[in-house]
């Protein structure tokens, strides 16, 4: 590339260190970005700029927001007594999309994993513990992804909750709406049957 | 099921080969060196996803060229599948791609498409090698016969990894992640123990069986599972391996906190091989060794046709060495009617010992029709 302008390399090798974006993908964005309008090129770099300066954790779900505390857990239509616990902030948002989830969430900053270092102290477990003491939670939900991790963090929280005399539930597993039985993995047919319902 | 052809591409010491093998048992002879257990890695590289005895999968790839792809059309009882493997050479290591049907899949979805049964040398340390050896014996045959199983026994060994790191972690032990980890290790771990034990009582009355007409009846051959922990009375029912487990692991905590790392549950188990009930390892003669892995072998295939409901391939290397003429002569009579082998030698047997065998010659990677005997 060093017939390239340097600005132009300089670009394309920021754009590289973004997960999923190759090379190629890399120079083709940044191409786009030279043809593309100024005012275009400057609200990006505005955006991106924003997101560092602006965006923090909320100091009580630990989701990300600009003001503090979040819109969520600052909106009093908001169900209290229903907690949602995440692994990480998108998570949020991929529930929040559902718009069919009233309660308030709590997003730990990750799973537990020995291996990787990560254990009770790296993640927002206490701060969890002292919410549903507090905050009149009745039920937490425990929405981890039904991978070994998730599945290890989701039952050391319950034996952690249950004490505190709070209900506490994790999200059915199922088949993919508009998916083909057939094309359905071995595990993920018997937890479905596990958790069938009567109609 | 029966392979129709074999296409090589650069793997190994095969630069490019095609090859269209009969049903039946089809020999491979040739000198050492040749390309005759590479001939057998391939295929059970499709059936498997893995070598069988590559340390780096870039040694697949046939030196200096970047790119390895070993591709088979099969014949099995749901019609024709075409699978493929393509070993692609990245920095010091490679990466390997699954293509089944013409489909790029994932690893987990390539395997159960070919099955195979695979005799090698180093087999022969089933007997008196370590317990690991056993136990990735009966992992690789029971994931072959058993998708549950392969998903099992994969959840449970991430558990035990994290397990050990959390007993070593230097922060110190969370006893309720260490109670969590248990009571999963404890519910997948018991489902690991009561597959096993089925397993192994099935494949000890098969070798058995298998044994007593290669050898006779006496002195008797068995196959004895010591899982960890030992269960009461040998009861394997699900209720008292979970029971069993779930004591067990409460009685070592003391113990693992003191060792750092998980010492009871089925990543512990064994497998003993005896002989009139005495452990073949400690006193069996080398060909009494290698006729105790040919029986367990063949009662692996007979457990893996009935599991799938049709015959698995059967890949053996080098099989024949160390055993007597009349040993010899036993052993190939009775895969005579297997629907498809490939046996690798370095001498042609003699032709009574061949019997209907179709026979090829493996010179510096190339297969070829052989002058011994009849041919496909
Ligand atoms: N990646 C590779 N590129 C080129 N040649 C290779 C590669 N890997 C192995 N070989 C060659 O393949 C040959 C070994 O083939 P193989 O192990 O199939 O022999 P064999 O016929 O089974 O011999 P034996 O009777 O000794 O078991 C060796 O000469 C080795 O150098
Ligand atoms: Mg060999
Ligand atoms: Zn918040």
């Amino acid at each position: 590339m060093d017939h390239l302008a340097p600005p132009l390399t300089a670009l394309i090798s920021e754009l590289e260190k973004l997960p999923t974006i190759g090379p190629k993908t890399a120079a083709r964005l940044a191409f786009y970005l030279l043809s593309a309008s100024k005012e275009d090129a400057e609200a990006l770099s505005r955006a991106i700029l924003d997101l560092k300066s602006k965006v923090r954790f909320c100091s009580r779900c630990f989701s990300l927001t600009e003001g503090d505390p979040c819109s969520i857990c600052s909106d009093p239509r908001r169900d209290a007594s229903l907690l949602c616990v995440v692994a990480e902030a998108k998570d949020v948002y991929a529930i929040e999309r559902t718009m069919s989830y009233r309660g308030r969430y709590h997003v730990l900053g990750g799973l537990i994993s020995p291996i990787e270092g990560i254990g009770i102290a790296q993640l927002k477990i206490a701060e969890l513990t002292e919410r549903v003491r507090k905050d009149g939670v009745a039920e937490a939900i425990i929405a981890t992804n039904p991978n070994a991790e998730g599945e290890s963090t989701a039952l050391y929280l319950a034996r952690l909750l249950a004490p505190l005399g709070v209900k506490v539930t994790r999200l059915a597993y199922g088949l993919p709406i508009g998916g083909d039985l057939d094309y359905a993995d071995e595990v993920t047919l018997t937890r479905a049957l596990e958790g069938r319902r009567s109609l | 099921m029966r392979v129709q052809s074999l296409d090589l591409a650069n793997f190994r010491n095969y630069a490019a080969l095609h090859f269209s093998p009969p049903g039946g048992v089809c020999v491979f002879i040739g000198d050492n060196a040749q390309g005759k257990s590479n001939l057998l890695e391939a295929l059970s590289l499709l059936a498997t996803g893995k070598s069988f005895r590559a340390a780096r999968e870039s040694d697949l790839i046939r030196a200096g060229t970047p790119l390895a792809r070993v591709a088979a059309r099969v014949g099995t009882k749901n019609g024709d599948v075409t699978a493929s493997c393509l070993i692609t050479r990245v920095g010091e290591g490679a990466r390997k791609r699954f293509v089944r049907n013409g489909r790029t899949v994932a690893y987990a979805q390539f395997l159960g498409g070919i099955a195979a049964v695979t005799f090698m040398p180093s087999d022969l340390a089933l007997v008196s090698g370590p317990p690991a050896l056993r136990r990735r014996f009966l992992n690789a045959a029971l994931s072959q016969a058993d998708r549950t199983y392969y998903r099992d026994h994969a959840a449970y060994t991430k558990i035990v990894v994290q397990k050990n790191a959390l007993l070593k972690a230097a922060s110190g032990v969370e006893r309720a992640l260490l109670s969590t980890y248990n009571q999963q290790l404890a519910a997948v771990g018991s489902q690991l123990l009561c597959a096993r034990a089925r397993y192994v009582q099935r494949l000890s009355l098969s070798a058995a069986e298998v044994h007593a007409r290669w050898v006779g009846a006496t002195p008797g051959f068995s196959i004895r599972y010591a899982p960890s922990p030992a269960l009461p009375a040998g009861d394997a029912s699900p209720g008292a391996a979970l029971a069993a487990l779930e004591r067990a692991l409460e009685a070592a905590l003391p113990a693992e906190l003191v060792r750092k790392s998980a010492l009871v549950g089925p990543h512990r188990d064994d497998v003993e091989f005896l002989l009139a009930g005495e452990p073949l390892g400690r006193f069996g003669s080398q060909g009494q060794q290698r006729t105790a892995v040919l029986a367990v072998k063949s009662a692996e295939y007979a457990l893996l046709a009935a599991a799938s409901g049709e015959p698995p391939l059967l890949l053996l290397d080098d099989v024949l060495s160390e055993l007597d003429a009349t040993r010899q002569r036993t052993f190939m009579s009775s895969i005579a009617d297997c629907e498809q082998v490939f046996v690798t030698a370095t001498e042609a047997p003699d032709a009574p010992t061949l019997g209907g065998a179709h026979v090829y010659e493996i010179v510096d990677g190339r297969v070829e029709a052989s002058a011994h005997a009849k041919t496909g």
